[in-house]
């Protein structure tokens, strides 16, 4: 589906800014309300996310000592504007992204990572203990996913024959859903985006347990609830990207809205079902199983291009 | 807080807004100041599935900057005096202290003990007492419910004077709830 808006209002309102600030907040909350629900809980309110954003921004916001004041108002700024950058680039709600040129999809996919870089500097920037081991692990777990994930997306791409993402949508539309095709890579891509989320079984860089709130643990305020923010939208432009090279493509909000719940629905089983792995496990995981699988997966794609061709 | 340089109407519903957003997502942080753990498993309790606080917005955060409502256990020990102010100086504002349990009310059988400090409120400004040795899950809900509540009002709760003399003042100074006395 097409459609035309003025730039500002896409910048803005859709599907920029306030649409992909909304929409990140509706799925914050089925993420926690389907976890509440697979825990044997009620779960948490509809508005849930919006009280927590809204109380944040209104809270005392406390710059510690020791910091660089002005990284540490910056980065939480960048950190939104990158993700909310990533989202001009994906279909989202089945419509055809806002922009789109050849290769989008690195740039998608380095605007995410921006994300996490700046969480990682953030962390980085304070003295606290806490913040410095939450930085070095966000850091680690970078290195770890992004790879693999990264291969897995290359998949569906090749398999396309082009590297923009509204083009492969298109294709994946047309074609044998790609999670039948290439379930292999649809496996790394699930996990992988768990690991850029940092859910549970990956979610060492912010191990409430052990290091209080990892990286984050100096915000308060105005910086943290703009990081979380980041981070809902970083989840509902992942889930766009997966479901729309894997899951037959997004042609309509329909499909969008059924597409991406089917795929929040098993992360959030995923989430519930397993413990938190040391990150020395979860780069095992990654370097050993991950990047292993992927590369496997690519082969057997361009075998089969290639075989393809020559029969 | 707000600035007073927008027009009253539009800070009235500033004001409006964020007192809502605050009532409905009090994050918690939990401190022992020298509890005998008791009151410790009851806050734990609490936030297992089957109270569910998330149905609230109570969320129990790790780091003090977080945090809305530190809430403390136990009577405050000498050595815990520090940390205790420590963790309440870097929760930012605005900021509530809800005390659980007898000891952190007075002390409770430490009351006088050569080692401590007091109850919590030689220390903090506390907004809500819990009073029980320990408390039931339910009371330590009732407790948020009543901050809450207050909130909504538009003011802290009453602070609750105590004048004094041993044990009994305590127990009745509570919120009204059933005390739980082993």
């Amino acid at each position: 589906m097409n459609l035309s808006l003025p730039p500002i209002l896409v910048l803005l309102v859709f599907p920029g800014g306030l649409f992909l600030i909304a929409s990140g907040l509706i799925y914050q909350w089925a993420d926690r309300k389907l976890v509440a629900r697979f825990q044997n809980r009620i779960g948490p309110r509809f508005i849930q996310p919006l009280a927590d954003t809204l109380k944040l921004l209104a809270k005392e916001e406390i710059t510690p000592v020791g910091v660089h004041k002005g990284l540490f108002f910056a980065l939480p700024v960048i950190a939104l504007a990158a993700a909310l950058t990533a989202g001009l680039y994906v279909p989202l709600s089945g419509f055809r992204p806002a922009a789109s040129f050849r290769g989008d999809l690195i740039i998608a996919l380095y605007a995410l990572s921006v994300l996490t870089l700046t969480m990682g500097l953030a962390g980085a920037n304070t003295i606290s203990r806490f913040s410095l081991v939450g930085a070095t692990r966000t850091l680690t777990q970078l290195f770890s996913y992004e790879a693999p994930f990264l291969l897995s997306l290359l998949g569906p791409a090749i398999a396309a024959g082009t590297w923009q993402i509204s083009e492969i949508n298109t294709y994946a539309g047309q074609n044998l859903w790609l999670i039948i095709a290439q379930p292999i890579g649809f496996l790394v891509a699930l996990i992988g985006l768990m690991g850029k989320l940092e859910l549970p079984p990956f979610d060492a860089p912010e191990a409430e347990t052990e290091i209080v709130a990892g990286a984050m643990t100096e915000y308060s305020g105005r910086g943290f609830a703009l990081f979380r923010l980041g981070k809902d939208v970083e989840l509902i432009i992942g889930l766009t990207l997966v479901s729309a090279f894997y899951l037959g493509g997004l042609g309509n909000p329909l499909e969008f809205v059924l597409k991406t719940l089917a795929l929040l629905l098993v992360l959030a089983l995923l989430q519930t079902a397993f413990a938190r792995l040391r990150i020395d496990q979860t780069v095992g995981l990654w370097w050993r199983a991950g990047a292993l699988l992927a590369v496997v997966q690519l082969i057997a794609i361009v075998l089969g291009r290639n075989l393809g061709t020559i029969f | 807080m707000v600035q007073q340089t927008l027009n009253s109407s539009w800070q009235n519903v500033l004001t409006k807004v964020t007192a809502w957003a605050r009532i409905n997502s009090p994050w918690a942080i939990h401190f022992n100041s020298g509890s005998c753990n008791g009151c410790d498993i009851q806050i734990l309790a609490t936030l297992t599935p089957r109270y569910d606080v998330e149905r609230f917005g109570i969320k129990l955060q790790g780091s003090p900057r977080h945090a809305d409502v530190l809430i403390c256990t136990g009577p405050v020990t000498m050595q815990a005096r520090d940390a205790l102010l420590r963790t309440y100086e870097q929760m930012p504002e605005p900021k509530f202290v809800i005390a659980v349990g007898s000891c952190g009310l007075s002390g409770g059988v430490f009351h006088g003990c050569y080692n401590i400090v007091g109850g919590i409120n030689e220390l903090l400004p506390v907004d809500v007492f819990v009073p029980g040795c320990p408390p039931r899950p339910e009371g330590i809900i009732y407790g948020v419910a009543v901050l809450l509540e207050a909130l909504k009002a538009g003011k802290r709760p009453e602070p609750i004077q105590w004048s004094g003399g041993g044990l009994d003042g305590v127990l009745h100074s509570g919120s009204g709830l059933e005390d739980h006395h082993g």
